[in-house]
């Protein structure tokens, strides 16, 4: 899909980000699979989810921001896992929760292979992607970071001042 | 006054690719070896202010060499132990294993190994046990520290309290230039104001009793706040003390480093200062180890992480299959009984063009249980129309029976397939004396197959093979889909069923303009087939032994038929959802009701198309009563005489024209009861 964003652009978005992100320690980085050029970023996080019971549950977010090639988008995916490493189902994470809570779960949250990994992650759904994401070409310098503290904050992603800055 | 220090253990945080890299050495290199292997564990240099807990991680890389933390990790090293049973884990003595490490790290500290090299004071253990079946791993991590070392603290204060922002600018810029192994332990030095970084080896061998003032030992804490202290900070005053023994009994400075960040300022801040008594105590005395990690449900015990979700290939294949599904259930149609399908058992007779064909889209819909009855082998012409099978499969012409729910399976390992070798014995093949044992057996697998499933799909190439799994199909009430096929037409219908109540059928006139068929009085194939004899419209020209047929015929009669069998298990009424039919031209567009008859739409009795002109219709058709395979004449004929009914029309197909009186029956034929949605599509 050509929506004008193409992949170098989303590459330079990411390497600026990292920078900030090496500078306040934030966990960006950039990762690449052997044999393939397509690079993403990733940052794990650590954090607790409230269950509707009350209880507390330690997970670690692992969230990797993609290019999908064939929307045209970057992709947020992320996994997570509890302490011991078993992996969240998208029902478990839906049930703890609060802040998809209004909206229908499916068309929220999918699980859909990375695009460069090719390994099953949870995403926000890609349709969504575009429709947050257009907006954003015309009026930001980064348009990764100005996607990312939009929908980020559904999946306990909280984005830094800093990046802001830089849009 | 001295107080006692409050420390805190790391809490283990395993990432499920560490799990994944553990299960791959395993296999792959180690075998059965339980030689102790190095992984390093991760610490975040900045700390987490959304988990108040000293997460250590470990992830796929923690087996590699080099220690990777770029700028945002400290070091931990560590030893995994992984055990080859689990009587081996749970029985070995963990005082024991806990010692050895804890000597081990002694021996470290003696000879100056961990001078040079400090993250060894940051030493751990992990105990482990795979169980590679299961996916399920035991594990236990042990942080090892002197039992007998007690350190007093006789004050404690905020780092900016003693040296200006200036200073702690100056500090961290020198932090982050050592390299990550140095950063665990280190040493400060107050030099005329200025604070100069040392590493431990370039520093404490110079280190006397008079230039100690000046000196503050550095650790990087990874306590969260700053009242408490990481438990290795006993292995480095050991260290320390066999070092520098003019400190036995002496108060020193340390800092317990804590990187923070305040706006996009990132610094040492809240690192403390603490004014600490040494004890007088050598290491020889350090016999007693302690620091074994307490379980979820806070008891010293392991723990055990299932990884079977995450990590069993098979069951992520499934979970991706399913996920397909429910991505339709939850976005499209929301009331669509996915379990029903799932579980429903399915029974292809025939496994060629047609049989292949409906069991991939079988597999689409998550079908688990899929069975192959079939008498052939596979032939050199069949790889390219039949989906199942390659060209080694012809090569070594192998049955069809035994290749299809392999190669079934090499697709989709959850899928649960078989295969009958049978052939299916057929009105007018005379069976003889030698073929008589054979033949009852063939009849008694046949039916136990047919009641042993839900679905039976008639998917053979000839007539007479269809007609004994129509009626045992019919009799035992199953749903039977029959698909036949052309040079370039089709034929996809449901059966009726066997009704409990031998009513008379009866039309019920419910919606302007149509009627309806109940399930119960549907005719099966032979309905239909046999009122028209010759007839080119209907099926003659399907169904012929050796038809050559246009290759998308099957792909397209194989899709129509799963699609079918699965609206009749999506609607209550099941086998007895009735069918509708147009009877007025009045009724010009599809009425609500029947168009949304089940969730998935409509269900029609047949479906008959036409690649030469791309038309597809659904015509309709009434239980002929004197069917050569579903009426209650024949059903009962086979109720009351059994297999001695079916040999004798093995023998001669004329038996079912005597039971049936089938000559009287062609002269009442009436074109009428061909039924069907569209009146123009047929005249
Ligand atoms: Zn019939």
């Amino acid at each position: 899909m050509d929506t004008g964003f193409s992949y170098d652009n989303f590459e330079k978005c990411i390497t600026e980000i990292v920078n900030v992100s090496n500078k306040l320690l934030d966990g960006w980085k950039i990762e690449s699979k052997q044999d393939c050029d397509a690079k993403f970023m990733t940052k794990k996080h650590s954090t607790y989810l409230d269950g509707l019971d009350g209880s507390k549950t330690l997970v670690t977010f692992e969230y990797h921001v993609a290019y999908s090639l064939s929307y045209g988008v970057p992709v947020l995916c992320f996994n997570i896992w509890r302490q011991d490493g078993t992996m969240l189902t998208i029902e478990e994470y839906w049930s703890l929760n609060q802040s998809l809570k209004d909206s229908n779960m499916h068309d929220t949250l999918t699980q859909m292979d990375h695009p460069v990994l090719c390994r099953p992650f949870l995403t926000l759904h890609p349709c969504k992607t575009s429709e947050f994401f257009q907006p954003f070409l015309e009026n930001s310098k980064n348009p990764v970071v100005s996607w990312l503290s939009v929908v980020g904050s559904f999946v306990h992603l909280q984005l830094l001042e800093d990046y802001i800055k830089c849009c | 006054m001295a107080s006692k220090l409050s420390y805190v253990q790391a809490v283990s945080s395993v990432n499920p690719s560490f799990w994944n890299k553990l299960t791959e050495i395993k296999l792959n290199v180690d075998k059965l070896s339980e030689s102790p292997r190095p992984v390093w564990g991760y610490f975040t240099l900045l700390s987490k202010t959304t988990v108040n807990q000293p997460l250590i991680e470990l992830d796929s890389t923690s087996f590699n060499s080099d220690f990777n933390g770029q700028n945002m990790y400290v070091p931990f090293k560590g030893k995994v132990i992984n055990k080859n049973t689990v009587e081996d884990f749970k029985e070995c003595n963990k005082q024991d294993v806990i010692n050895t490490e804890g000597k081990c790290l002694c021996e470290n500290i003696v000879s100056g190994e961990a001078i040079k090299n400090p993250v060894l004071l940051n030493s751990f253990l992990l105990l482990t046990f795979a169980d590679l079946k299961k996916y399920h791993y035991y594990y236990w991590f042990s942080f090892p520290v002197p039992s007998g070392l007690v350190l007093e603290k006789f004050s404690a204060k905020i780092i900016s309290e003693e040296f200006n922002s200036d200073r702690l600018k100056q500090l961290y810029v020198a932090f982050q230039a050592l390299d990550a192994m140095n950063k665990t332990y280190f040493i400060i030095e107050n030099q005329n104001d200025k604070l100069l970084v040392h590493s431990l080896s370039s520093k404490l061998s110079e280190l006397t009793a008079e230039s100690t003032t000046d000196i503050y030992f550095a650790f990087f804490n990874i306590s969260m706040d700053n009242k408490s202290i990481g438990s290795q900070l006993r292995n480095y005053a050991a260290l320390i003390l066999h070092h520098c023994p003019f400190l036995k009994g002496k108060t020193q400075k340390f800092v317990a480093v804590s990187v923070t960040r305040h706006g996009s300022e990132v610094g040492l801040d809240t690192s403390v200062i603490y004014n600490l008594l040494l004890p007088d105590v050598s290491t020889d005395k350090f016999d007693s180890w302690v620091g074994w990690e307490k379980n979820e449900r806070d008891k010293m015990g392991p723990r055990v992480a299932n990884m079977k979700n995450t990590l069993d290939p098979k069951i992520i294949a499934e979970n991706s299959v399913y996920l397909n599904l429910k991505l339709m259930k939850w976005r499209i149609v929301p009331d669509i009984n996915l379990e029903v399908t799932e579980n429903a058992k399915c029974l292809l007779i025939g496994a060629g063009t047609l049989g292949c064909a409906v069991a991939r889209c079988l597999l689409g819909w998550g079908v688990r249980n899929i069975t192959f009855a079939d008498n052939g082998y596979v032939s050199h012409s069949n790889p390219v129309r039949q989906s199942l099978y390659t060209y080694e499969d012809a090569l070594s012409m192998k049955a069809k029976s035994e290749v299809a729910p392999k190669n079934l399976e090499k697709i989709f390992p959850g899928v649960n397939a078989k295969g009958v070798h049978i052939c299916i014995p057929m009105p007018g093949h005379s069976v003889g004396e030698s073929m008589l044992k054979q033949t009852v057996e063939a009849v008694q697998v046949l039916t136990d197959l047919i009641k042993d499933h839900d679905i039976i799909f008639l998917l053979t190439d000839s007539r007479e093979s269809r007609w004994l799994p129509t009626l045992l199909g019919c009799y035992h009430k199953k749903i039977v889909i029959n698909s036949a096929l052309g040079f370039d037409s089709y034929l996809v219908m449901r059966h009726g069923c066997s009704s409990d109540t031998s009513n008379n059928p009866e039309l019920v006139q419910d919606i302007e303009g149509y009627k309806i068929i109940d399930g119960d009085n549907l005719g099966c194939y032979f309905c239909n087939d046999v009122t028209a004899p010759g007839d080119s419209m209907k099926n003659r020209t399907l169904d012929q032994q050796c038809t050559v047929t246009r290759p998308g015929v099957a792909q397209i009669a194989g899709a129509l038929a799963v699609e079918l069998a699965v609206s009749i298990l999506q609607h209550e009424k099941r086998i007895k959802a009735p069918a509708f039919y147009k009877i007025s031209s009045k009724a010009e567009d599809l009425d609500p009701e029947i168009e949304n008859q089940c969730i998935l739409g409509l269900i029609p009795h047949s479906i008959r198309g036409f690649l030469s002109s791309f038309n597809q219709m659904l015509p309709a058709t009434m239980k002929y009563d004197k069917c050569v395979a579903c009426s209650d004449v024949i059903l009962n004929e086979y109720k009351e005489k059994g297999i001695d009914f079916l040999l004798k029309v093995f023998d001669s197909s004329k038996h079912l024209e005597d039971v049936t009186k089938l000559t009287e029956m062609l002269a009442d034929f009436d074109m009428d009861e061909i039924l069907e949605f569209s009146d123009e599509e047929i005249e």
